[in-house]
C-alpha cells in the first residue's frame, strides 16, 4: 500500500469499509476451549447417566474431571491472549462473563451440597416418623440449576460476537431447562450431554474450523 | 459549502490504519502491517504522523524478550475520524 497516494472520495470509503471487515473478521477465537468444555460436560453426564441406569457406582465423582479442565482451560487461555495480536473492546468483558460464569458454578454446587445434607437428614426423620419415604427428590431439580446457568455466558457471548451456533446453543440450554423440571433424573442427565453438545462442542469445531481457514488465508496472503 | 478533507487521514496507508484501529481497542503493529500490506518502513512513517497529531497512542514494550509496538486509536483520532466520514458522506451526496 502507497503511504501517499490520493483517494478519490468513492475509493476511502471502500478502503474504510474494507479496513473495518478485516478488523472484524479477525476476532477468531481457537474454539479449543469450547470444544474442551463441551466433551467434558457430555462425558460426564453420559458417564452419570450410565452409572444410574446400569446401577454401578465408579471409585471416584466422574464431575471431578471439570476441576482437571480447568487447568488445560488456564494454559490456553495464557496461550491464546500472548498470540492475539488485536484486542477487541468486547474481550475483557466475555472474559468477566465467563469468569463470573464459573464462580457461579462453584458457588451452586456448595449450595446444592448443603441443601443435599440438609434434605437428606429431613427425609429420614420423615421416614422415621410416617414410615414410608418422601416422594420428592431433589436431585430431579439440580439439572433444570445447571443448565440455566450454562445458557446466560453461552447466549451473551452468541449475541455480543455475532455468532449464531452459540447464541441458538444458549437459547436450547434454557429450553433443556424448562423441560427438565419435569422429566426424571436419566433424561435430565441425557439433556445436560445435549446442551454441551450443541451449547459449546459443535460451536467449538466451527469456531476451530474458521481459525485454521482465517490462518490459512493469512499464512497465503503473507507469502 | 464543502468542508476540506482532513488531509492527514485523506492518504490511503494513514486511512487504513485509522480504518483498522477505529474497530478495536488496541492492535499489534504486526497486525496492522498484515492486514494494510504495507513495509515495516512505510507504515512506522505514516503511524509516526498519526502520533504527532494525536490521533493514535503508540506503547512500546517487551513481550517475551522481543520489542512489541501496540497502536490504539485516541478520542481525538476518533472525532476526526468521525468527521472525516460525515465529510465523505456530504460529497459523494452532492455529486
Amino acid at each position: 500500500m502507497e503511504q501517499e497516494k490520493k483517494l478519490t472520495e468513492q475509493e476511502s470509503l471502500h478502503l474504510i469499509t474494507m479496513m473495518i471487515n478485516k478488523a472484524k473478521e479477525s476476532y477468531h477465537d481457537t474454539g479449543i476451549g469450547a470444544i474442551m468444555w463441551g466433551a467434558v460436560i457430555a462425558i460426564c453426564s453420559l458417564v452419570r447417566l450410565s452409572e444410574v441406569q446400569f446401577e454401578y457406582k465408579l471409585p471416584f465423582d466422574i464431575y471431578l474431571l471439570t476441576l482437571v479442565a480447568i487447568i488445560p482451560q488456564i494454559l490456553l487461555s495464557i496461550r491464546e491472549k500472548k498470540e492475539r495480536k488485536v484486542k477487541s473492546y468486547d474481550d475483557p468483558y466475555l472474559d468477566y462473563i465467563w469468569l463470573g460464569f464459573g464462580i457461579c458454578i462453584f458457588l451452586l454446587i456448595n449450595i446444592i451440597n448443603n441443601v443435599f445434607g440438609e434434605w437428606g437428614s429431613w427425609a429420614n426423620e420423615y421416614k422415621n416418623i410416617t414410615g414410608r419415604s418422601t416422594s420428592f427428590r431433589f436431585s430431579e431439580y439440580v439439572a433444570p440449576l445447571f443448565l440455566m446457568l450454562y445458557g446466560l455466558p453461552t447466549f451473551i457471548t452468541g449475541a455480543a460476537c455475532k455468532f449464531k451456533p452459540m447464541l441458538w446453543g444458549g437459547i436450547f440450554c434454557w429450553i433443556c431447562c424448562i423441560v427438565a423440571v419435569y422429566t426424571s433424573i436419566k433424561i435430565d442427565l441425557l439433556l445436560t450431554a445435549a446442551s454441551a453438545i450443541l451449547a459449546w462442542l459443535v460451536p467449538g469445531v466451527i469456531m476451530e474450523k474458521e481459525y485454521r481457514l482465517y490462518k490459512k488465508e493469512q499464512a497465503h496472503l503473507n507469502v | 459549502m464543502f468542508k476540506d478533507l482532513d488531509p492527514i487521514l485523506h492518504s490511503q496507508l494513514r486511512l487504513a490504519v485509522m480504518s483498522l484501529l477505529i474497530s478495536v481497542k488496541e492492535a499489534e503493529f504486526t497486525f496492522l502491517k498484515e492486514n494494510t500490506n504495507a513495509t515495516a518502513g512505510n507504515l512506522s512513517v505514516q503511524i509516526q504522523k498519526l502520533k504527532e497529531v494525536g490521533y493514535i497512542e503508540v506503547i512500546k514494550q517487551f513481550k517475551d524478550n522481543y520489542p512489541q509496538t501496540i497502536c490504539k486509536i485516541t478520542s481525538i483520532g476518533i472525532k476526526a475520524f468521525e468527521e472525516y466520514v460525515k465529510n465523505l458522506q456530504a460529497y459523494l451526496t452532492q455529486k
